[in-house]
């Protein structure tokens, strides 16, 4: 009996020892043959700075009233994998050159160039399989031969970037989109599984995914960014996007991550990291306590189906103080327009709002077939009230966020201008044809048929006026621009612009538009050489705060400048939003405060009376000498409710121009769709300012 | 005490394969495994950190970057051991790199001025520097009154120092050494009139731009021209030697191709 025991704890020791050893020894195997260690990977900072570049001394002293600077914050390139499987070719390094103004060209062959160059731009891929479908492309590449890789080979060569190869290629767009097709992931005991575990880093695990070409693609977008950033001239971010969704209603919840300098960490943190952005904050977060400060803009909120600013958490639960805080401090900015829509507001959120119907797109991003996507919960004005109504539960405000424009283009190069529009994810939307603003040739409609037979796809065509018209890039548009107010031309200053949230956003014309509010302004002289420091000194700028005195009315200023490429300004508008104390009831109200041509508001309606500028729609010209070079006022709210949570922004209206699809019509010698807005009003927005009434204690007790 | 047979066995082999395991993990291998850091070597390590930093490393941190050099060192012996070198297109970049560098950098010795003065004469108009303004000015909003507004401002900076209908320009009121593109970029391009051939230190105008009219004050202005070559003596030097750099790659690149037999599959289908 007692051998027996003895024999047992002899047993058990032994094997106790043996599987220690055996851990201890695969762990040493692990480390030194595989460089498996416990550690984060995308938490790894790097600074990308280049070390013997010349330093340029920036000499231009800096304007404490601040100067507007110009930019786009959301640019792909090939590096991004739906750019490349649309043909795009575009490095970083031309995506800078074209923002500096010199001529780049198009997938299709034509050229792309600005009439003025920009002041700040960024480069921001998509950091899913950054930089690896170039690497399927090229038949030289160690990834070539994959099963995975070959319906890529070749597809950018000169000769395949045919108009013809657009089936094929929204076709590779949905079988990358879809998730799945790049997971061919290792066998369990592969090291590489382990390596991915271990470093926290899940491509890894994925025989399609090549980590060293995936580091060096974002170490070249960050080297470009380094290279073009001239301190006082040109500012260059280094950023990506951070492209995820729901998984189940296939909402979009795209962001722009941006790095306010030249570090970043080794890998940008991708969907395959998380699909959750408070994942992404939570990332965020922990690079901001080693140091590195970085923001993230929601972009296509229009096209998220509600999903972008909900009133509940990624997981359904209640949105509460920490979570507010903790968007608030990584997301202060959202994308309010871009090529795809603009998301100010819907006709069905805002049906008193004569300007709402404006850039509608109304489809889900990237869905395929084309889905719609419901506007409640996807549009900024609606964001802000449920921003507001959550602050009143005490829940915080997760919607305080300013406002800019960008563009999205996939070609490296934006598209800003209605007269000269190339959309802007290559060869499926560069021509006229394919983007539904004239109509298709037998040809083409029948290869339309073809391919959606072959994928299983309803025909993408419509009938309107007995043409048929592809459709799918049809509300898309030559629209956005960033804009801010800082002091200089650099780096910190422009990131810190953001972050206060002294920033607007425009359609793509280079309107620029100032915005106080405060107690006292209305006593300023709006003609003296002063302006601008006084209302600094009294007011409060866009993206600020405005916190209540009294019982005292706010008193706003606004004064907006023409793009002198442009059409004349027509009325500058502010829209009021506000909910009431007494039960969180939410209001809208847009009020013209401006009008152009000495005209005056009517004082019951708000309304400017007609200015007279009209569109001749045969050959896109405008009524001369109607509208104004600039607007400016000042203006008091005349129902305010100092009790009431309230945000006030501005919206700066052009004359009407031609819409691209017109110009695109006129140019090609055909009828412009009846079915499509024949014109536009290319406008600004600014920030809001938020008006914050004495704290009251009201007890909210929930059913 | 005796065991049963099967008991003995079982024991046996547990115990060696416990020194079996032992064994691997020990003596994993034995080749010669020295590591020899040379003064230079950590002079070398010891001024990088300097230099990114400003100041010496302390005794932790000169630690920590010898630590860091070792495990490099390390890393780097057992991936050459492993042959994970072979066939890999970054490194075999890397190393095509390093020749280039090798080849530019070798046999850098002083141009001569006459070299230099020829390239210069060459590349003249990249070394332009174009001209720029430093003014103020007063702005008349666009109307149909405003060049009238803007005339009796002009006599009224005369008289009483400044014009009493001026207003205030979106983009402020004075600008600190923009060249001419600036200023088309920020008035439009009919004010560049305005700066062909001013007068300097007087009020000036009116002029139009895309806004309105203005009246300007010139205080400086540098004109563009092109530097005499003593003055960029430097940059041009630099410039022909990055030429030069570029040559000597291309030269030894043609000197060595004529030694290498390329073989390609003459019946391949492009």
């Amino acid at each position: 009996m007692k051998t027996r025991i003895a024999l047992i704890i002899a047993g058990v020791s032994a094997l106790f020892v043996i599987v220690a050893v055996c851990y201890y020894a695969l762990m040493q195997f692990a480390e030194e043959k595989y460089s498996i260690v416990l550690k984060d990977s995308s938490l790894e900072i790097v600074d990308f700075a280049i070390e013997d570049k010349e330093e340029i001394t920036n000499d231009v002293p800096p304007n404490p009233l601040k100067n507007p600077y110009f930019g786009d914050l959301h640019v792909h390139t090939r590096y991004s994998f739906d750019a490349y499987v649309f043909g795009v070719n575009a490095t970083p390094y031309d995506a800078y050159r074209y923002a500096k103004g010199e001529m780049i060209k198009h997938p299709l062959g034509y050229e792309m160039q600005l009439k003025e160059p920009l002041d700040f731009y960024a480069v921001t891929d998509h950091g899913i399989y950054m930089g690896m479908i170039q690497e399927y492309g090229d038949p030289n590449s160690p990834q070539a031969g994959y099963e995975w890789a070959i319906p890529f080979q070749n597809i950018n060569r000169e000769e395949n970037r045919t108009l013809e190869s657009m089936g094929e290629r929204l076709n590779l767009f949905s079988l990358m989109a879809g998730d799945g097709y790049l997971e061919r992931p290792y066998p369990v005991w592969h090291p590489k599984m382990w390596q991915a575990i271990f470093t926290k880093n899940r491509q890894l695990a994925s025989k399609a995914f090549d980590y060293g070409v995936h580091k060096s693609a974002w170490a070249d977008i960050a080297n470009a960014a380094e290279e073009n950033n001239e301190p006082g001239k040109f500012t260059t971010f280094i950023g990506y996007e951070f492209t995820a969704g729901t998984e189940v209603e296939g909402g979009n919840l795209h962001r722009n991550v941006i790095f306010e300098s030249s570090k970043a960490p080794i890998r940008p943190w991708s969907r395959e990291d998380s699909l959750n952005p408070m994942d992404l904050w939570a990332w965020m977060d922990k690079l901001r306590t080693k140091g590195l400060d970085s923001i993230a803009i929601p972009h296509n909120s229009n096209g998220s189906n509600g999903e972008m600013f909900e009133v509940e958490t990624y997981y359904g639960t209640p949105i509460d103080l920490t979570y507010s805080e903790t968007r608030m401090r990584n997301e202060p900015i959202v994308e309010i327009t871009q090529v795809k829509g603009t998301s100010d507001t819907h006709p069905l959120l805002s049906p008193d709002d004569d300007w709402a119907d404006f850039e509608i797109m109304d489809g889900r991003v990237g869905a395929r077939p084309p889905t719609y996507s419901y506007p409640a919960g996807g549009y900024v004005r609606d964001a802000y009230l449920r921003g507001l109504m959550l602050d009143w539960k005490g829940q915080g405000n997760p919607y305080k966020f300013g406002l800019i424009g960008s563009t999205d283009t996939h070609l490296g190069a934006g598209s800003f201008d209605e007269s000269n529009f190339w959309s802007k994810v290559g060869v499926v939307d560069g021509s006229p044809m394919s983007r539904g603003s004239i109509p298709l040739t037998e040809k083409r409609l029948e290869q339309l048929k073809e391919y959606s037979e072959e994928y299983n796809q309803p025909v993408s065509a419509v009938e309107v006026d007995g043409n048929s018209y592809a459709i799918g890039f049809d509300q898309w548009g030559a629209s956005g621009l960033a804009a801010v107010w800082a002091e200089e031309n650099t780096r910190e200053s422009i990131f810190s612009a953001l972050r206060r949230k002294e920033a607007f956003a425009t359609t793509g014309p280079r309107v620029s538009v100032r915005f106080f509010a405060g107690f006292d302004l209305a006593s300023i002289d709006v003609n003296a050489e002063s302006l601008v420091e006084r209302a600094y000194d009294k007011g409060v700028p866009m993206g600020a705060d405005l916190f209540a005195d009294g019982d005292k009315v706010p008193e706003f200023l606004v004064w907006a400048q023409k793009d002198k490429h442009s059409a004349s300004l027509q009325r500058i508008q502010i829209i009021k939003g506000s909910i009431t104390n007494s039960g969180a009831r939410p209001s809208e109200r847009v009020f013209d405060v401006v009008c152009s041509d000495g005209l005056e508001v009517d004082p019951s309606t708000h309304r400017c009376p007609d200015n007279g500028a009209r569109v001749n729609i045969e050959d896109c010209s405008i009524t001369d000498n109607v509208g104004a070079t600039e607007l400016k006022a000042t203006w008091r709210d005349p129902d305010f409710n100092p009790k009431d949570k309230a945000f006030y922004y501005v919206r700066v209206l052009e004359n009407p121009t031609c819409r691209w699809s017109t110009w695109d019509a006129l140019k090609a010698g055909v009828k412009p769709r009846s079915d499509m807005h024949k014109t536009i009003q290319e406008r600004a927005w600014s920030s809001p300012i938020w008006y914050i009434p004495v704290p009251e204690d009201i007890d909210i007790f929930a059913l | 005490m005796s065991l049963k047979p099967y008991v003995r066995i079982i024991l046996f082999f547990l115990l060696g394969f416990i020194i079996y395991l032992a064994d691997i993990t020990m003596n994993y291998d034995e080749e010669s495994k020295d590591i020899f850091i040379s003064d230079q070597e950590l002079d070398g390590l010891f001024a990088a950190w300097n230099s990114q930093v400003g100041r010496p490393p302390n005794e932790q941190e000169a630690l920590n970057i010898v630590n860091d050099f070792i495990e490099e060192e390390i890393l780097y012996r057992e991936a050459l051991r492993l042959g994970l070198d072979q066939n890999d297109r970054i490194i075999k970049r890397r190393l095509a790199q390093k020749i280039s560098f090798l080849k530019q950098e070798t046999d850098r010795e002083e141009p001569s001025s006459k070299k230099l003065t020829d390239f210069f004469g060459k590349n003249r108009d990249k070394y332009y520097v174009p001209a720029t303004f430093s003014f103020t000015h007063y702005y008349f909003s666009k109307s149909s009154e405003a060049k009238n507004k803007a005339k009796s401002g002009l006599s009224e900076i005369i008289e009483l120092g400044a014009p009493s209908t001026s207003e205030p320009f979106f983009l402020g009121k004075n600008f600190s050494e923009y060249s001419l593109g600036e200023i088309e970029q920020a008035f439009g391009p009919e004010l560049l009139v305005a700066f062909k051939n001013p007068n300097l230190n007087t009020w000036i105008g009116p002029f139009s731009s895309s806004y309105g009219e203005h009246l300007l004050f010139i205080n400086n202005q540098s004109l563009g021209y092109s530097p005499e070559f003593s003055e960029i003596e430097d940059l041009v030097k630099q410039d022909y030697m990055l030429q030069e750099q570029d040559k000597k790659l291309n030269d030894y690149l043609d000197s060595v191709k004529a030694e290498y037999r390329v073989i390609i599959n003459p019946t391949y289908e492009f």
